[in-house]
């Protein structure tokens, strides 16, 4: 008979130190900190902000990011970016808004073709990175461009506005009269998102790529259909923005979404996904969103103009991304004794 | 190059020889990732066929790297089923069965492996050198009806703790049953841990000495082709 023995989990052993117990919540602590600074000062100088109305006013604003974020945060964990978001959501709510006030399509066929249209651009994005080995980062920006330029030469400069529903109450109706629909449908979304990662192959399998793209290999993943799958759920993820965001002002144009990539990126990397993939998740993305849309609310209602909320994000991006790379640093070198 | 080698039902076969001296082809020949231009691999009296990868698995033989190949920033159960894992169906689409995933795990260290790691559940980042060893070792057992088990230079990266205990996973695996094919520089691990040792020299099979009736100078003799006199230091 032979014995079963343990082995120790000896820290000073081990190939890389374990990280201290905030590891475990080091996704969220970081925006955590901050969106209790936030509150802070927010209690000092303007108490208006924790009115239950701008308290909608803040999930209203975080609504498209969910939808954006969720999908994001499976393309980054798989070592992928996807730059085009803002030009996809454009692109596919400009051609839906076409079909209804151009053609006449009845409502839910032409939301079913924007979707379509996400999930192609998705597709060629996902095919171009991994058929034509050009790297995600120039692939989506080139692409970006293209999309762009078509939902521009489509619309011709043209503002659709005036949808029917449930168009408008999608994007800026409440339900029950009490909270956003939209925000209801991002957090859907993120939930959805939560299963994808923890519960499927898709989620699973993008931490493997991202996280150890040989052992992913040797395991016998398919690592260019996983990404492809990736590239096409986020271009879905951004024609449903696209929907929300024609809803929400009831009108669209081409040149609607810019900055929709870096923010949503800026989301999803403040929730501590990891920037170079293997590690994620839904819930920090969720944070990260809400923290986002906060500081942007704060900024408004302590009436800067609207070029400091670009500063302010930028910053926040830096801070934590730098603050993650601290963290890595301290890790490592504690492991291996040097520097 | 042109080698035999002989492996016998729950024993512990090292392969020692220079730099160069053929153990790594011969390994990779076994595992499918080269094709030997002639000859056969015959297990338990077939003979198998084994031109890629799956062939070797299927085949039951698989390989534990030096580099492990674990995703770090999985926990130990997600690595070990990592690319097969199991499926429960709700409404009909396929959802990973985590809690499955965790127990056959578990089982598989302990009826296997012979360890019990306290923190299966965390990140395989925060394992030590010898957990880490066990759960490839796992993952290898999982991956295939396992019958042999080729370890490329385990022990070569770690400490002198870490070595301890993965000398003890390498017999531990043994007793369940699992033969194993040992690719070591060092004389000592291979003289805690196996049962023969095969000694590789220019693409040749130099020799091979039964552990318990041999002497390291009798082996290392074989290693440079030469005898070895009383003070050669290993």
């Amino acid at each position: 008979m032979t014995m079963t023995t343990t082995i120790p989990a000896d820290k000073n052993a081990g190939r890389k130190v374990a990280l201290p117990w905030y590891e475990r919540y080091i996704n969220i602590v970081g925006p955590l900190v901050m969106i209790i600074a936030l509150v802070i000062a927010m209690l000092i100088f303007e108490r208006r902000y924790f009115e239950f109305q701008n308290m909608m006013i803040i999930l209203q604003d975080a609504a498209i990011f969910m939808v954006l974020g969720m999908a994001m945060t499976i393309v980054i964990t798989g070592k992928g970016i996807d730059l085009s978001i803002g030009a996809v959501a454009a692109l596919s709510a400009v051609i839906m808004a076409m079909l209804i006030k151009d053609q006449g399509w009845p409502v839910y066929p032409a939301m079913l073709a924007g979707v379509v249209v996400g999930l192609t651009c998705g597709t060629i994005n996902g095919l171009v990175i991994t058929r034509l080995n050009v790297p995600d980062l120039l692939a989506t920006l080139a692409m970006d461009q293209i999309y762009r330029g078509i939902g521009l030469v489509l619309a011709a400069g043209a503002v659709l506005a005036r949808f029917p529903e449930p168009i408008p109450f999608l994007g800026r109706g409440r339900a029950f009269d009490l909270i956003p629909t939209a925000a209801i449908v991002g957090l859907i979304f993120l939930a959805l998102g939560f299963v994808l990662y923890r519960y499927t192959w898709l989620g699973r399998y993008a931490i493997a790529i991202g996280g150890n793209r040989e052992a992913a290999v040797l395991t016998g993943i398919n690592i260019r259909r996983q990404k492809v799958y990736h590239y096409m759920l986020m271009g879905t993820c951004a024609a449903i923005a696209g929907i929300l965001l024609t809803g929400r002002l009831n009108a669209i144009q081409a040149t609607a979404g810019m900055g929709f990539a870096l923010h949503t990126i800026a989301a999803v990397v403040v929730g501590g996904t990891a920037l170079f993939g293997g590690r994620g998740s839904m819930f920090g993305t969720l944070v990260g969103v809400l923290l986002l849309a906060m500081v942007t609310n704060a900024l408004v209602m302590l009436r800067f103009q609207f070029f400091w909320q670009l500063v302010a994000s930028g910053i926040i991006i830096i801070a934590s991304i730098g603050f993650y790379s601290y963290l890595q640093r301290r890790g490592n070198s504690d492991a291996k004794g040097d520097d | 190059m042109d080698v035999d080698l002989e492996l016998y039902p729950g024993e512990v076969l090292a392969i020692v020889g220079d730099n160069g001296a053929g153990k790594s082809t011969l390994i990779k020949v076994l595992t499918g990732v080269y094709q030997a231009d002639k000859g056969e691999i015959r297990i338990d009296g077939k003979t198998v066929q084994v031109r890629s990868r799956r062939d070797s698995i299927d085949a039951g033989i698989a390989a534990v790297y030096q580099n492990l190949g674990l995703v770090d920033s999985l926990p130990a159960p997600e690595n070990v089923f990592l690319g097969v894992e199991p499926i429960k169906r709700i409404f009909g689409l396929p959802f990973i069965d985590n809690r499955e995933m965790r127990e056959r795990t578990i089982a598989i260290l302990r009826d296997r492996v012979g360890v019990s790691l306290p923190n299966v559940d965390e990140p395989t980042r925060n394992f030590s050198g010898g957990q880490r060893q066990a759960v490839a070792i796992a993952r290898a057992i999982n991956a295939a009806e396992l019958k042999v088990l080729v370890m490329d230079e385990p022990t070569a990266a770690l400490g002198p703790e870490e070595t301890r205990n993965t000398l003890n996973l390498i017999r531990a695996v043994k007793e369940r049953g699992t033969s194993i094919i040992l690719i070591s520089h060092n004389l000592d691990h291979v003289f805690k841990v196996a049962d023969r040792v095969q000694v590789m020299r220019g693409g040749r099979k130099a020799g091979v000495a039964v552990v318990a009736n041999s002497t390291r100078r009798d082996v290392l003799g074989m290693i440079v082709g030469t005898d070895v006199d009383e003070d050669a230091h290993v």
